[in-house]
């Protein structure tokens, strides 16, 4: 088999790990040799569903011996079956490296033969291109479930970044779904690599190569197994605090098997569900908010209509209108319609004059949507107050016109009213 | 009231600012040499040569009544290319020097700054995406070559990137819109300005470079079919690169 066919295989065999970052480390080209390592990572192309491509995301190998439900590479599944030789995904880096369509590798692999032999041959490739063609760009290696802390060490000292994915959200349907996997033997690499990461800094001088400088990450399956957003996010959340992970990735889960234990095969991959899941990941990274303050018991999934920044506001007015000239910053970012950027410029320009309402739209504020929420010196005093339940409707997305398809065979499917 | 032209250069813009104030001009527009838009018949054209002279001197007024950092801005928002943005930025100079209240330098929400401070934070953000759209081919001679048509003029910002990257590779971008183009040979002397008069050749000669096919099918497979989203594939890859990115160019499945 060659090259060609091997990548075509095991990059479709790998394209449901959706984590695709290369930030969070930086690095000078080593001496004499290729590539650096950028601290805000770096997006080279966008694939046709709209996800950033920075790595080169393979597997090693498709070859599994388990036989995990809800995945593409099952052992029971009759699939064509391809292996990289260390040397074949070496030059693919490079040279893709070479002609900067990528950052980096992001190596990962079904367990081949045992987890420990799995896990060798993704440290062999890191550890040449590090040290054999001394290549500075990013690597992102899998931690293989089962692989033993010797080789998980090692690596940590090639890779920048990994991962291991916990898939589902409750230890129940993950023993359920992917009968070899549990809960425990997930977080203990984990767990393992933090700690390293930890003892890490305190030992070793700055000089000496770093240990995982980008930290971990991983991913839950969404959608799958009828977990809640609530459960969901304070899973995220633990993970942030506690395993200081970079990332936690959402994937919508994407039917690929037939089986009883599965959403069936025609079921469309919750995709909205998934925008929100990630814009309350970015709520909690970049804007201060508290998983419980985004879901709570009351409210145990993500508004799907409107986004979860709009929604806290609208649960709370109490809060609002905020007065544009004196709010704290922290409120100011609480503001729907007001990004991190704008908010900056409102903090910094405030100090000097008065802002007014044209001012914020020339920084880029989205007035259709902050404008109920904040009140500036043109606001009367009347219109200081929310009212939720009249903002509401008009945040949301404008009804699209129907499309009538009459020569489609499916029924058709009007909105609900209610 | 005076149309005066000048080279298009930051330099040659500089030069005019500092003109219009030694020589007490009445200015109505400012046109760089490459502008295609009629002349103004009611104004009288003018000519203001790049002076480096006069540029430094200018340069350093401004840093020392502002920072470099706003000498910067101004610099980067230049590139834009944007229609009048020479009159905005004399607007913020004049106000810069005759202002009494310090403070003004630092307030990027001013009438002057806030537009010139927009324009350059797009300009910084075709810049930033751009590093990552620049594709190289390998040339027969081994030199790894790329042509890029960015919407401002941002080359020059994004040189300090490659040259870090591929510190010992030989290699060349070039922006066709513009004309002109860096080439670094990998020994650790700074990129040299290139001109390539047989765009034509050179882009065909790309073509038999391998890897591109490689990269293309990896494009392909990557993609999950049942979240194909056109729009928004647009709207984080805007059609008007796709030009220069062969994995948009490859005959495609579903997009
Ligand atoms: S172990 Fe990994 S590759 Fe193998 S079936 Fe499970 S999820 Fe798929």
């Amino acid at each position: 088999m060659d090259v060609r066919e091997k990548l075509n295989i095991l990059s479709a065999a790998a394209k449901y790990d959706v984590s695709c970052s290369s930030s969070g480390s930086k690095r000078q080209v080593p001496g004499g040799g290729l590539g650096n390592a950028c601290s805000a990572g770096i997006c080279h192309t966008w694939s046709s569903d709209g996800r950033c491509i920075s790595l080169l995301k393979v597997l090693m190998s498709n070859a599994c011996k388990y036989d995990c439900a809800y995945c593409i590479n099952r052992r029971s599944n009759d699939i064509p079956r391809a292996t990289f030789t260390p040397k074949e995904l070496i030059d693919l880096t490079l040279e893709f490296y070479r002609r900067n369509y990528i950052e980096g590798l992001f190596l990962s692999s079904a367990v081949v033969g045992t987890p420990d032999r799995t896990m060798e041959m993704l440290i062999q490739v890191a550890k040449e291109l590090r040290i054999v063609h001394k290549f500075g760009g990013y690597i992102h290696l899998k931690a293989i479930p089962g692989a033993s802390s010797e080789l998980l060490y090692q690596a940590g000292l090639y890779a920048d970044r990994s991962s291991v994915n916990i898939e589902i959200p409750t230890d129940k349907a993950l023993q359920y779904l992917a009968p070899e996997k549990n809960h425990a033997s997930i977080y203990k690499p984990m767990n393992f690599l933090a700690e390293r990461k930890l003892e890490y800094k305190t030992e070793h001088s700055r000089y000496s190569p770093r240990f995982l400088p980008a930290g971990q990450s991983t991913q839950m399956i969404v959608g799958a197994a009828g977990e809640t957003d609530l459960q969901i996010l304070t899973l995220s959340n633990g993970f942030y605090k506690q395993q200081q992970m970079k990332r936690v990735y959402f994937s919508g889960y994407v039917p690929i098997n037939a089986d009883k234990r599965l959403p069936a095969l025609t079921t469309k991959p919750p995709l909205v569900r998934e925008h929100r899941l990630y814009q309350a990941d970015w709520l909690m990274r970049f804007y201060k908010f508290g998983y419980d303050e985004i879901v709570d018991k009351v409210n145990p999934n993500l508004d799907l209509e409107l986004d979860p920044k709009a929604s806290w506001a609208l649960r709370h007015p109490e809060f609002f209108p905020i007065d544009i000239q004196t709010a704290d910053y922290e409120m100011l970012l609480r503001v729907p319609g007001i990004g991190v950027k704008s908010a900056q410029l409102i903090a910094s320009g405030r100090r000097f004059s008065k802002i007014r309402l044209e001012h914020l739209k020339k920084m880029g504020v989205v007035l259709k949507r902050a404008q109920y929420f904040i009140y500036h010196p043109d606001t009367p005093a009347c219109l200081r107050r929310l009212y939720p339940e009249m903002v509401r409707p008009l945040l949301l997305p404008k009804p699209q016109s129907l499309q009538l398809d009459l020569f489609s065979n499916q029924p058709l499917a009007l909105p609900a009213v209610g | 009231m005076l149309s005066i032209s000048y080279d298009s250069s930051f330099d040659g813009f500089l030069s005019v600012v500092f003109e219009i104030y030694r020589q007490h001009l009445d200015v109505g527009e400012i046109r760089p040499d490459r502008s295609e838009s009629p002349c103004n018949m009611f104004m009288q054209p003018f000519r203001i040569e790049t002076s480096d002279e006069s540029a430094q001197r200018l340069k350093r007024a401004i840093i020392n009544q502002a920072g470099l950092e706003i000498l910067n801005t101004l610099d980067v928002a230049f590139r834009s290319e944007e229609d009048g943005i020479e009159m905005k930025i004399l607007a913020y100079l004049r106000k810069l020097f005759s202002e009494e209240d310090s403070r003004y330098a630092k307030n990027p929400t001013s009438d002057e700054m806030l537009p010139i401070y927009m324009t350059a934070r797009s300009v910084r953000h075709e810049e930033g995406g751009m590093l990552g759209m620049v594709r190289f081919s390998r040339m027969p001679d081994g030199t790894y070559f790329a042509e890029i048509e960015p919407k401002y003029d941002i080359l020059e910002l994004m040189i300090g990137h490659f040259r870090g990257r591929f510190a010992n590779e030989r290699w060349a971008i070039y922006d066709s819109k513009r004309g002109f183009g860096f080439y670094h040979d990998g020994k650790g002397r700074e990129p040299i300005p290139i001109c390539i008069p047989n765009m034509r050749e050179v882009a065909a000669a790309t073509k038999a470079d391998e890897f591109v096919r490689l990269w293309q099918d990896y494009y392909q497979s990557i993609a999950i079919k049942e979240r194909e989203n056109p729009k928004l594939l647009r709207r984080c890859l805007p059609v008007r690169y796709w030009k220069h990115l062969p994995e948009r160019q490859a005959p495609s499945k579903w997009a």
